[in-house]
């Protein structure tokens, strides 16, 4: 179904958390809220969810304005950061729980419940408790219970944060293929843009309680709206130099090139993995020191100082150098991003 | 040498502490047992029969069949069992409230403020205007009056003991049972009331001790044997004339019966309901 947010505010008491939100999702969507901690992205799931009310605008699902109708009968399924198992129930009693709220018989109940059990590969563990669980198990049990009905949207907050590392990318991938077969319209919190960037059909980044993009998660990491979202998103982040545009130069202290634009005070971003590290120097490439190098296995990132500034490059694996010693960087000037100050709006379209 | 010695006197308090304890704090209890075996020569017999003795179940058969001891404990029973039925429902229905609502002006810290304040003058000093009350109401002499006073007095307590467990309960949990379809009373019956159920069951033993032991109210509240509880009709058997302490210690014994049962059937969830909250479970 349907999401639309409409000039949404949120305040607690005087503190504006949600400022001004305006969303539109389409039904089957995946999109990802995301931003770092206390950007009003939790807050504006639980509007939805109708766990927050909402201090001025308007929640729609479907088409229908929900603001005043209470959570059990906005007919959605939400995962939450911590599960929320029933501790007291087995976990057929958990998945079925929102079943037995609706009045469905036992019989349906049990085959409903068995089948997400199998979907979700946790059939033998029906009988446990969910203190018998593991993290990872713990996590797919509160997906059972979710999609164990038909609701008219999912709404996830951080439901991977909780799993380590190689369990999350895994699930991650599940979850990916899930939304896929369901088609159901998928609401997700996450503060971790890898996320963002794999699960998405759209990323909605926030910040500061306001909406800074909305798009799809390739537009977001090549023509980022603002030097927020562009420091936001990426791993490792994007380079910021501070300097100037002159006569069609960019000029920083120790960094120039040519661009067309016109004059301004800017900060030039550039992405790791355009900024290329060469042993010897060729034309228009400039000296860096090496402040220290991390080999990825895969690859290797270059600290370097270019200056006064310090940038990071992706190098290839088998890039080897000393540190302090001088190596040479060529900027990819055409994926250079620049924004002004201090509004901050990217200027580069 | 020393080191042993010391050894000795450290494993040896460990046993002798608990043993004095639990000496000191049964004896009475032994003593009263022994009294309503004995006949009333044994009872004054100088130095006393600590064991050796002929036990008799007259003071028993006195007390529950030729005086209304057996009436008195029918009237503290449904006194005590239907006084904390209704203090715990009132007062978790009142607790979830406090815990689970954020009322305008803070009034949720407030009101429980003022439930709480309600226990901080002595009991006493209401008696005069209870007994007034009862009188204007015509419930003098009636089970119902000590219902209500009952009630009134453990409320307070029911709604701090339940207002710690509730907030033990993570709000996640009855959010995620509105999401699913349920209405708060449903969650609250299905999800919250489930999980402090521990918490339920040692308020709940609490409210049956103060009420079943309490004496005061009832002596100011009920004269007649059809209203009378067990504690006003034991000390009724202090007379001008005689002290019937056979009879009494029979009731006083039969008396202690049915919490110390209650109490052993709910250990388990005492030491849970006490604790909990101190290791996350």
């Amino acid at each position: 179904m349907s999401i639309k947010f409409q000039n949404v505010t949120k305040k607690f008491a005087d503190v504006l958390v949600v400022d001004d939100l305006s969303l539109e999702i389409n039904d089957g969507e995946f999109v990802v809220l995301l931003g770092p901690s206390g950007c009003g992205k939790t807050t504006t799931l639980r509007m939805l969810a109708g766990l927050e009310t909402v201090t001025s605008g308007d929640i729609y699902v479907h088409g229908q304005r929900v603001n005043d109708v209470p959570t059990q009968q906005r007919d959605l399924a939400m995962v939450f950061q911590s599960y929320a198992l029933y501790p007291h129930m087995s976990i057929a009693e958990n998945i079925g729980y929102p079943l037995r709220v609706r009045k469905v018989g036992r019989d349906e109940r049990e085959n409903q419940v068995a089948r997400v059990a199998k979907l979700l590969k946790i059939e033998q563990l029906l009988e446990r408790k969910p203190r018998q669980l593991s993290g990872g198990e713990r996590q797919r049990v509160a997906l059972a219970r979710a999609i164990v009905r038909e609701p008219r949207a999912y709404l996830m907050d951080e439901p991977l944060s909780n799993l380590d590392a190689r369990l999350r990318v895994q699930m991650r991938g599940e979850l990916k293929r899930l939304q896929h077969e369901l088609r159901t319209t998928t609401i997700y919190v996450t503060h971790d843009q890898a996320e963002a960037m794999t699960l998405a059909s759209r990323v909605a980044v926030m910040n500061k309680g306001r909406l800074q993009q909305f798009d799809t998660p390739l537009n977001i990491y090549n023509h980022p709206s603002n030097r927020f979202v562009a420091e936001f998103v990426g791993s490792p982040s994007m380079n910021f130099i501070e300097g100037k545009i002159e006569r069609g130069m960019f000029l920083s202290d120790a960094i120039r090139f040519p661009v067309a634009k016109p004059d301004a005070s800017v900060s030039m971003g550039i992405r790791p993995e355009h900024v290329h590290v060469l042993t010897q120097p060729q034309d228009g490439t400039i000296p860096a020191s090496v402040y220290v190098t991390e080999l990825m296995g895969n690859e290797t990132f270059v600290f370097l100082s270019v200056g006064n500034h310090r940038m990071i490059a992706r190098a290839p694996a088998d890039f080897r150098a000393e540190v302090e010693s001088t190596v040479w960087l060529r900027l990819e000037p055409g994926k250079a991003h620049f924004f002004a100050k201090p509004t901050s709006t990217d200027y580069t379209e | 040498m020393r080191g042993r010695r010391k050894g000795i006197f450290q494993r040896g308090l460990v046993v002798v502490a608990p043993v004095a304890a639990l000496v000191v704090a049964l004896a009475p209890v032994y003593w009263m047992i022994t009294i309503s075996l004995k006949t009333e020569v044994d009872q004054f017999a100088s130095p006393p029969k600590w064991f050796a003795f002929t036990p008799t179940l007259q003071h028993y058969y006195d007390a529950f069949v030729t005086r209304s001891f057996g009436q008195y404990l029918l009237t503290s029973a449904i006194v005590a069992v239907v006084s904390t039925a209704c203090a715990l429902t009132i007062g978790t229905a009142a607790a979830y409230a406090l815990t689970r609502f954020r009322l305008p002006y803070g009034l949720e810290r407030r009101l429980s403020l003022w439930i709480l304040s309600t226990r901080m003058f002595p009991a006493i000093v209401t008696a005069v205007p209870l007994f007034l009350m009862m009188r204007d109401l015509r419930l003098l002499n009636t089970k119902a009056s000590l219902i209500i006073v009952y009630t009134a007095f453990n409320l307070p307590f029911v709604v701090w003991m339940m207002r710690g467990f509730f907030a033990e309960v993570p709000r996640d949990l009855e959010e995620a049972a509105l999401v699913d379809g349920d209405s708060r009373l449903g969650a609250l019956v299905r999800v919250i009331l489930p999980l402090v159920s521990p918490g339920l069951a040692a308020t709940a033993v609490f409210c049956l001790i103060v009420s079943w032991n309490e004496f005061l109210f009832a002596l100011v509240l009920t004269q007649t044997d059809a209203a009378m509880t067990l504690p006003v009709g034991i000390a009724g058997r202090v007379t001008q004339y005689e002290i019937k302490w056979g009879v009494m210690s029979a009731a006083g014994v039969v008396a202690m019966m049915p919490i110390l049962v209650f109490a052993l059937a709910m250990q388990r969830y005492l030491v849970r309901g006490l604790s909990l909250g101190a290791v996350k479970g």
